[in-house]
């Protein structure tokens, strides 16, 4: 286990001496609270033009029910941070494997006591480490908001659980994608083309209608109908299994790939 | 060919990424794909034929055999991890009220409803609230006696006349030829409805005491309470009113009599009607009010109750609906081993906006049994500053009132020869109006009390879905602004000036 | 480090090749190999770009597996026992493979983390280690603020950080200015001790300097074995030439 933890040492001072995280993480802050209270002015114009119209103020049965805090401003905005994750993420992940590989820093990490496993955990672990901080500079705005109008904090925590695996998801499509090449660019490109087509494969539904065991096996490996329960707050034994599954056989693709630069 | 791959990638990237952004997989993203595909093809054969070529000794091919078998195990190991967790169908409910655990009550009218149960989701594909709709029909088909079928509106045109279905996200039951339509499907709105379908018993009635300003149960604003009768006649009961002036004998058919509140004190004669009619082993539910003479306190007091003028102020309950720290309880202890409490538990708390205390004080006869439904934690106490009380200020006369667990609700069980008498008495009313029913498990508190007076099996005390009001209270401009400039620049702000530093530090080092 | 005596023990790892050959594709880049370094042995790889000494050194480490033949360390393979095999090594590739957001120090305590120091043993080492390569000053610095000569003294503190019986070093020079390589020579030479050493290199004075015995490499087949000053004592670039020819 040292090996391992001065890895993750390395990994995270790596990572945090350059700006470049401190800029995603800004980002993510700037883009959720852009969203977030976007959301939150038209929710508030809506109820207002409801309430007013309606003449029945804010009393019950006076405002469609469609028009709450959690379908019009919470749910939407867990969407728009699902889809912001797969922008952000690749661009986080793209160098994890590949400028060892560039830079020939992988041959100084296997010839020390670090085993293959552990070099793919390690940095599996430490990208796990940044999607969750990613979350963390997030969940400002929902919690603060969404608590004290009464959505409840295991809701909350549900959700951000979701986010959570769903980012561990495409994390792990990112390493492996840089597992299996040196470039960055390529690295990242081929995320985002992965993510995108496992994000939701509802964009196929109309080549596949017809042929229902296929439409629903794209439906299974889909990566966005696994976030549905969470953002409900019901978190559903299968769909957790489904990323860590999906964890899984990125971390095994990734691995491998260090075997094949050995008889390549 | 490297080349190949990355273009391959860019264009099903750029193609699909179109279906993201536009909401549709048009011409553009079908070509990107269709090319993007073709390129990605290509150079994965490339790859192929160069790995085949890194096989060519028997120690690449072992190690690259050995790499494959890994592979393959490594998918079928997460295959049946998914398969797995999917069969034990393990599932956890974290939303506040608990929306998608289905509650005992729904569970048994499941049950009782003959098989063949079909549920028919009507949607658009745009709705969001399917989403959430779906997962609750899931967790009725769970319970094996539903099936569960989805229609597209647009697809369902001749079903929208016949069943007068108006909108999206709407939920078609259909048992046997008997149809009922559920417009905002919730577990309780879905419940009310199978309840309706399983065609309860409805020979009792309910009376309701009218004429000295009490609860009105036809009265829909948040202070009225025709949400308890709505959800009496689901509960199967006819809910009549009785002018207590104007009667001279509590009906036969009385299953229950609910005297709600009185802003005026009853008529002697009325409450020598009501004892009368307890004598004969009636049913009386009284909610009672601090501060307000109701003209019942003497009866109740022969029942075993006493009822004391005054506030029960619990500190362990923060400020709730503007009233001033305290005086709206949060209640969760519970007597745990009577029918009507049962059901409920610490999690299932229920709620009062001012209660008095009703102690179980003395037995009328030895063989009747008195019992405290629900108090206060032991760290309240009684007040009788009304006046501070009423206008949302904290009472101020305290003066070294003890601690103490104060009762908020009571119930009595008299046996008289083959008949029993029962009553329930709560030291608020205001908990079971419009406003505050579906708070938290007031529901459940009232009408197992009812169920529970009117001496119905007790099977009927249970604890209901509840039928969830959404929030819709908006946060105002200046509380948003607040969030905004609090958090909403601060972090990104704080961000922008740890990278800077690291930037600096990083060119100096 | 180019003393030779015979009197003294040894210390140090066994290398041994035998007919090691490994290709990339059709192109053989080390054919047929087989030598042996003995333990406490500077040994010396030389050859012109692309005549497999780094290929040699993969192998070795176990970074590549051989298309055919075998290699071990005292009696060890590589590729069977990998964590023996890399407890034994210190690894000092070519300039530049090093983390240059790291600063000096921390980089260090990676390298002797990942090799399993930990604790007051990672902190002596370090600190040991910081004062041999005369470091110290330059401990709280970024790696990559470094002057390339720096550079590759903190790329040979790392190989020699935990104090491993064989030390491979890849063109430790190359690239750097005349005083620079001086430096690491020197560095080197002194770092060396009672240890098996396996310099990798193109640089004839620097083979002279620092190891006992040499091997020459051509297109991957080994061209001349022997000691030092006998390999390197006629005209040794003919032993690059393809052609042989002086």
């Amino acid at each position: 286990m040292i090996p391992l933890r001065a890895l993750i040492r390395k990994e995270l001072a790596v990572l945090f001496t350059s700006p470049v995280a401190y800029l995603t993480l800004a980002m993510v802050g700037v883009v959720t609270a852009l969203v977030f209270f976007d959301h939150l002015r038209v929710y508030n114009q809506t109820l207002f033009v409801w309430a007013s119209t309606t003449m029945g103020g804010f009393e019950t049965d006076t405002i469609p029910d469609y028009i709450n805090l959690r379908t019009l401003v919470f749910l939407p905005v867990m969407e728009q941070l699902a889809l912001m994750f797969i922008g952000l993420v690749p661009l986080v992940t793209m160098r994890v494997f590949s400028e060892e590989r560039a830079r020939g820093t992988d041959e100084l990490l296997a010839t020390t006591q670090l085993s293959p496993n552990q070099i793919v955990a390690g940095k599996f672990l430490v990208a796990y480490l940044f999607v969750a901080i990613m979350l963390a500079v997030s969940f400002v705005y929902p919690a603060t908001s969404i608590v004290t109008a009464g959505l409840g904090l295991k809701h909350l925590v549900a959700v951000y659980v979701g986010l959570f695996t769903l980012g561990i998801g495409i994390a792990s499509i990112g390493l492996v994608c840089s597992a299996w090449t040196t470039s960055q660019l390529v690295a990242a490109v081929s995320a985002y083309a992965v993510a995108f087509v496992v994000y939701d494969f509802s964009w196929a539904t109309a080549f596949v209608r017809d042929r229902e065991s296929l439409a629903s096996l794209l439906d299974a490996i889909s990566i966005h109908p696994r976030f549905g329960g969470f953002a409900e707050g019901l978190v559903i034994g299968a769909d957790v299994a489904y990323f860590a599954a999906l964890a899984l056989v990125c971390f095994g693709l990734a691995r491998v790939s260090l075997d094949l630069e050995r008889v390549r | 060919m490297r080349e190949l791959g990355l273009v391959g990638a860019i264009a099903i990237a750029a193609g699909v990424g179109s279906y993201y952004v536009t909401g549709e997989f048009g011409r553009f993203g079908q070509v990107n794909v269709a090319l993007g595909g073709l390129a990605l093809a290509l150079y994965a054969v490339r790859a192929l034929g160069r790995m085949r070529r890194l096989g060519g000794t028997p120690v690449a091919r072992r190690m690259l055999t050995t790499r494959a078998a890994l592979l393959v195990a490594v998918v079928a190991a997460a295959v049946a991890l998914e398969r797995g967790a999917a069969r034990l169908d393990l599932r956890w409910d974290w939303t506040l009220d608990r929306r998608h655990e289905l509650s005992p009550a729904s569970r048994d009218a499941l049950a009782a409803l003959p098989d063949g149960l079909v549920a028919t989701l009507y949607y658009d594909a745009e709705d969001p609230r399917i989403r959430g709709t779906r997962l609750l029909l899931e967790s009725f088909a769970t319970s094996g006696r539903v099936q569960v079928r989805e229609r597209v509106l647009d697809d369902a045109l001749e079903d929208l006349d016949r069943f007068g279905i108006s909108s999206s996200n709407s939920v078609l039951l259909e048992v046997d030829d008997r149809w009922e339509l559920v417009g905002r499907p919730s577990e309780g709105t879905v419940w009310e409805a199978l309840e309706r379908l399983r065609a309860l018993e409805r020979r009792t009635v309910v009376y309701y005491a009218r004429g000295a300003g009490e609860g009105n149960l036809l009265r829909s604003d948040a202070l009225g309470f025709s949400g308890l009768a709505a959800a009496l006649q689901t509960e199967g009961y006819r809910v009549r009113d009785l002018v207590m002036a104007a009667t001279d004998a509590i009906p036969q058919d009385a299953a229950a009599l609910l005297a709600i509140a009185p802003e005026r004190p009853w008529r002697e004669e009325s409450v020598a009607l009501v004892d009368g009619y307890l004598a004969g082993g009636g049913g009386l539910v009284a909610l009672l009010e601090p501060g307000r003479e109701t003209g019942l306190e003497p009866l109740l007091e022969r029942w075993g109750f006493e009822t004391p003028d005054a506030v029960v102020v619990d500190p362990a309950s923060g400020p709730i609906e503007g009233g001033a720290p305290g005086v709206n309880p949060l209640a969760h202890a519970y007597d745990r081993d009577h029918p009507i409490t049962k059901p409920l538990d610490a999690n299932r708390m229920a709620f009062f906006l001012g209660a008095r205390p009703v102690r179980a004080a003395r037995k009328p006869e030895p063989e009747d049994r008195l019992s405290v439904l629900v108090h206060s934690s032991p760290r309240a106490w009684l007040s009788r500053d009304f006046e501070r009380i009423a206008r949302g200020l904290p009472p101020q006369d305290r003066d070294g009132a003890p601690d103490d667990r104060h009762p908020l609700a009571s119930a009595g069980r008299y046996p008289r020869g083959e008949r029993e008498a029962r009553v329930v008495v709560f030291g608020d009313s205001r908990f079971a109006s419009n406003g505050h029913l579906r708070a938290l498990f007031n529901l459940d508190l009232i009408l197992n009390s009812v169920n529970w007076v009117a001496q119905r099996a007790e099977g009927r005390l249970t604890r209901r879905p509840n039928i969830l009001t959404e929030i819709q209270q908006p946060l105002t401009p200046q509380e948003s602004l607040r969030m905004f400039y609090g958090v909403g620049l601060l972090i990104p702000e704080l961000l922008l000036m740890a990278a800077a530093i690291a930037w600096l530090r990083q060119r100096s080092a | 480090m180019a003393t030779d005596d015979p009197t003294r023990e040894r210390r140090g790892c066994r290398i041994q090749a035998r007919e090691l050959t490994r290709r990339f594709g059709d192109h053989v880049a080390l054919d047929a190999l087989s030598l042996d370094v003995a333990p406490g042995e500077a040994f010396g790889l030389l050859g012109a770009n692309g005549a497999g000494k780094t290929t040699f050194i993969r192998l070795v480490t176990g970074y590549l597996v051989p298309t055919t033949g075998e290699v071990t360390i005292d009696g060890l393979s590589p590729g069977g026992a990998p964590q023996a095999v890399h407890a034994r090594i210190g690894y000092v590739a070519e300039t530049s493979r090093i983390y240059p957001e790291l600063r000096v120090r921390g980089f260090l305590r990676f390298a002797g983390g990942v090799r399993g120091l930990a604790g007051d043993v990672l902190h002596e080492a370090v600190e040991r280690t910081l004062e041999r390569f005369s470091l110290r000053d330059v401990a709280g610095r970024m790696v990559g603020n470094l002057s390339k000569g720096y550079q590759q003294r903190v790329s040979l503190a790392q190989g020699f950080l935990h104090d491993p019986p064989l030390v491979i070093v890849d063109e430790p020079s190359s690239g750097l200015d005349p005083l620079q390589q001086g430096e690491v020579r020197a560095v080197l030479g002194a770092a060396g001790g009672e240890r098996t050493v396996l310099l990798c290199t193109h640089d004839l004075a620097e083979a002279r300097e620092l190891t006992q015995r040499v091997a020459v490499l051509r297109a991957g087949r080994l061209v001349a074995l022997g000691r030092t000053e006998e390999v390197l004592g006629g005209d040794p670039l003919a032993l690059f030439r393809e052609d042989g020819a002086p």
